[in-house]
C-alpha cells in the first residue's frame, strides 16, 4: 500500500488536520486506517444518549441537508470541471455514482423541510477537488465523516419514521465510506464497530476544512463608471 | 415555487386517503391471518419496520453540461500566465478586487495540474486586449460557482438574448457603441452588478462585464463595457453609447432577476 | 408526529422520492397500522434477532475460512469481518444478558462448496442482515438505537467490500430498504440456515 501525503494537495493544509482529527491525534493512525472504537467506546454507547431534548429533528435535518449540499456539491464540481473524467473507469463509476446518490439526498432532504430547508452556502473547495488524488483522499474523509455525523445523529431523532429513514441513509454512507477505502487500498471497515461524532464535533471540523464559504458579495451600491 | 390553490385541495384529499388507508390497512391486517411465528426467532413477537419519513427519488446522473459555465473570485492576488506553467511568461496581474469594489471575477475555462502536481485553471481576464485569458493557480481562486444563462448580444440585430440551460428566457432591444465607440465583439463574462445608485443615464440597475472599450483609454475605472438602463429609452435600439450595452429600464429590470453575475457574454 | 407536517411529507413525492406517511408501520398488505411503542421487551426481541444474524454471519465466515477454499482477497475479507461479527455477537450476548438466545446451529454446506458459492452467500446475508436492521431500527428504545446504528455502519461497510471485490455495484441504491422479520426469517428458512 502506497503511503498517502495529503500535505501537497490539501486546501491551505486544513484539511489534513481535519482528517487526522477523524482518526486520532496522528497522521500515522489514518495511514493505517487503525482501528478504532473497542471496549472503552462500547462502555461509552451503553450509557443511554443524555440531553433527550437537545436538537430538535428540523435542526438535525437542516445540518444534514447542509452536510449532503457539501458533498454533492464536491462530486458534482469534480464531475463538471473534468477531475473525474480525468480518473480510470472504475474510479469514475465510483466517484459519479457518489455525486448521484448525494444529490438525489439533497433534493429529498430539501424537499421534506419545505420552507424550512436552510439556504446552500457558498462553497471552496480549493484543490480539494481538482486533482485525482486530492479528490480521492478528500472523498474517504468526507464519507467517514458523514459515517460518523449519522451515527451520532441517529440517537438524537425525535420521529421514529425519521430514525427509520435515516439508517437507510447511514448504511449508504458507509458502503460509500468502504468502497472509497477500497479504492484507496484502505481496509473498508477498520473495526467492529464505527465512532460516532457529535454534531458540534462535527461542525468543528468542518470550520477547520473551511470548504464553507462566505457568499462573494457581487452587487455594489456604487454609482457606475462604465463607458455609458 | 408558490403552490396553487389545487394543489393544497390535492394534499389534502391525498391526507384523507392516507388516513382511510391506514383505517382499512389495521382492519384488513386484523382480518388476515396474523405472522406466523417462527420457531427459531419468534417473528410473531417482533414488531413491523416503521415506514421511513421520506425515501429519495432515483439517483440521476449529471447529464449534459453544455450549457454550464464556471467562474470564480479572485481570492489572492494573481499572476497569470500563458501557460499552465510557474515559469511561463506573465500575461497580466489580476488582483482581488474590481474598480467598483466588489471581489473580481473571472470566467473558468478549464483546469490542468503540471508537471508538479500543481493545479492551474484557465481563465478569462477582464483586461486588454479583449478576449485575453491566461493561466493562475487554483489556490489564487475563491470557490467554483456554477451559471446555466448565456447572454448573447446581437450588434447587427441590436438584440440582446438570454438563455437558459440553452433555451431563451428573454429577448430585449439594446443599445450600443456608436461611431468611434464601437462596443467590442468576443466572449467575456459578467462581472459584478451595481443598483441603489441615483444615476438616471444608467436606469436602476447595471452590470460589469469583462470587456473594455479599447477607445476609452484613460476613461476613469478601465472603461469597462456595462449593461444598464437608460433614460433615453427613445435611443434604444440604436448605435448610440461609448461602448454600453444599454436596455430600456423594464428589460434591465427584468434581466436583473434572471441574469446571476458571472454568466457569459458572447457580443457579435 | 413531533414536528412534522404531512403536508412536509407528502412534498418528497414530488422530488420524485415517496413517503409512507408518518407515526405508521407497514403491514402485511403493505399499508400503514399505528405503531407500537419500543420497550424493554422488545428491544430484547429486537437485539436477539439481530444476533441470530450475527450468529449466522460469524459461522459462515468461520466455516468459510476451514472449508470454503477462499482466494486471497476474499479470505483476507473473512479474516478480517469474521472476528468483526463475533465482536457484534459479543456485544449483544452482553447487553441481552440472560435473554440472549443460544447459537444456531447452521449448516452452510452448499456455500462452501467453492469460493463463489460463499461469496454468493455472504453477500446475501449480508444484505439480509444490513434490511433487518434497517427494518428494526426504529423499534428499538434510544437507549438501544445508537449502538446499533454503529454496528449496523460496519454491516454495510462489509458488504460494500464484499460487493467490490464480487465485481457487483458496492452501493446499488441511494437509500437501502427494510425488510420485515418474517420475510427475513422466511429468507433464511428457504436458505436452510434456520428452521
Amino acid at each position: 500500500m502506497t503511503e498517502l501525503t495529503l500535505e501537497s494537495v490539501d486546501r491551505d493544509e486544513a484539511l489534513l488536520d481535519a482528517v487526522s482529527e477523524l482518526y486520532g491525534s496522528t497522521r500515522a493512525g489514518f495511514l493505517r486506517g487503525a482501528a478504532m472504537g473497542g471496549a472503552a467506546m462500547l462502555s461509552t454507547l451503553a450509557a443511554p444518549p443524555t440531553a433527550a431534548a437537545g436538537v430538535s429533528d428540523v435542526a438535525i435535518l437542516n445540518f444534514g441537508l447542509r452536510f449532503e449540499r457539501l458533498q454533492a456539491t464536491f462530486y458534482t464540481q469534480a464531475e463538471e470541471l473534468g477531475t473525474i473524467a480525468s480518473m480510470t473507469r472504475a474510479k469514475q463509476t465510483w466517484a459519479e455514482t457518489l455525486g448521484a446518490h448525494e444529490r438525489a439526498h439533497v433534493r429529498i432532504i430539501k424537499q421534506v423541510l419545505g420552507p424550512k430547508a436552510g439556504p446552500a452556502p457558498a462553497f471552496d473547495f480549493g484543490e480539494a477537488n481538482s486533482t485525482d488524488a486530492a479528490f480521492t483522499r478528500t472523498a474517504v474523509a468526507m464519507e467517514d465523516l458523514t459515517v460518523a455525523l449519522l451515527t451520532g445523529i441517529v440517537p438524537q431523532v425525535h420521529d421514529r419514521a425519521l430514525t427509520a429513514a435515516l439508517m437507510g441513509l447511514l448504511t449508504v454512507e458507509a458502503r460509500h465510506a468502504a468502497w472509497a477505502r477500497h479504492i484507496v487500498g484502505t481496509v473498508p471497515a477498520p473495526a467492529a464497530f464505527d465512532t460516532p461524532k457529535s454534531l458540534h464535533q462535527v461542525r468543528g471540523v468542518l470550520a477547520r476544512t473551511r470548504f464553507i464559504a462566505e457568499q462573494p458579495k457581487m452587487t455594489a451600491k456604487r454609482r457606475p463608471k462604465y463607458t455609458g | 415555487m408558490p403552490r396553487r390553490p389545487q394543489t393544497r385541495r390535492w394534499q389534502a384529499v391525498t391526507l384523507a386517503l392516507l388516513g382511510a388507508v391506514a383505517a382499512v390497512g389495521v382492519a384488513a391486517a386484523a382480518v388476515r391471518s396474523p405472522e406466523k411465528p417462527a420457531a427459531a426467532a419468534g417473528a410473531g413477537a417482533l414488531p413491523l419496520p416503521v415506514a421511513p419519513a421520506f425515501v429519495p427519488g432515483r439517483p440521476r446522473p449529471l447529464g449534459s453540461t453544455r450549457h454550464l459555465s464556471h467562474w470564480a473570485i479572485v481570492k489572492r492576488p494573481a499572476i497569470a500566465r500563458v501557460a499552465p506553467a510557474a515559469g511561463a511568461a506573465v500575461v497580466a496581474a489580476v488582483p482581488t478586487l474590481a474598480p467598483e469594489g466588489t471581489p473580481s471575477a473571472v470566467a473558468v475555462i478549464a483546469q490542468r495540474q503540471d508537471d508538479g502536481g500543481r493545479v492551474w485553471v484557465h481563465v478569462r481576464l477582464p483586461v486588454l486586449p479583449n478576449g485575453t485569458t491566461g493561466w493562475v493557480r487554483r489556490r489564487a481562486l475563491g470557490g467554483y460557482e456554477a451559471v446555466d444563462t448565456r447572454l448573447d448580444v446581437d450588434l447587427a440585430r441590436l438584440r440582446a438574448t438570454l438563455y437558459r440551460d440553452g433555451r431563451p428566457v428573454l429577448r430585449a432591444p439594446v443599445g450600443v457603441g456608436g461611431p468611434g465607440w464601437p462596443t467590442p465583439r468576443g466572449e467575456f463574462y459578467v462581472r459584478n452588478k451595481l443598483t441603489r445608485y441615483r444615476s438616471p443615464a444608467y436606469g436602476p440597475v447595471a452590470f460589469g462585464t469583462s470587456a473594455r472599450s479599447p477607445a476609452a483609454t484613460g476613461w476613469p475605472a478601465g472603461g469597462f463595457v456595462g449593461i444598464h438602463g437608460t433614460d433615453r429609452p427613445d435611443l434604444v435600439p440604436g448605435r448610440v453609447s461609448h461602448g454600453c450595452i444599454r436596455m430600456r429600464n423594464a428589460d434591465i429590470r427584468a434581466l436583473a432577476r434572471r441574469m446571476p453575475v458571472g454568466t457569459p457574454l458572447t457580443i457579435h | 408526529m413531533t414536528g412534522w407536517t404531512r403536508r412536509r411529507l407528502l412534498r418528497a413525492a414530488a422530488a420524485g422520492g415517496a413517503i409512507v406517511g408518518g407515526g405508521a408501520a407497514l403491514t402485511a398488505g403493505g399499508g400503514n397500522t399505528l405503531l407500537a411503542a419500543p420497550s424493554v421487551d422488545t428491544d430484547a426481541r429486537i437485539l436477539n434477532f439481530f444476533l441470530l444474524l450475527e450468529y449466522l454471519q460469524e459461522t459462515l465466515y468461520r466455516d468459510g475460512l476451514e472449508h470454503g477454499g477462499l482466494t486471497d482477497e476474499l479470505a483476507a475479507y473473512a479474516r478480517t469481518v469474521g472476528p468483526q461479527e463475533t465482536e457484534h455477537a459479543a456485544y449483544l450476548v452482553k447487553r441481552l444478558g440472560a435473554r440472549a438466545r443460544p447459537r444456531p446451529k447452521a449448516d452452510f454446506g452448499a456455500a462452501l462448496s467453492s469460493s463463489e458459492r460463499f461469496q454468493a452467500a455472504a453477500i446475501d446475508l449480508e444484505e439480509t442482515a444490513i434490511a433487518a436492521y434497517i427494518g428494526q431500527a426504529a423499534n428499538l428504545t434510544r437507549g438501544a438505537v445508537g449502538a446499533v446504528g454503529t454496528l449496523l455502519s460496519v454491516e454495510a461497510r462489509q458488504a460494500a467490500w464484499l460487493r467490490s471485490l464480487a465485481g457487483a455495484p458496492p452501493a446499488p441504491r441511494a437509500a437501502d430498504p427494510a425488510r420485515k422479520p418474517s420475510d427475513v426469517l422466511a429468507h433464511l428458512r428457504s436458505q436452510g440456515l434456520v428452521s
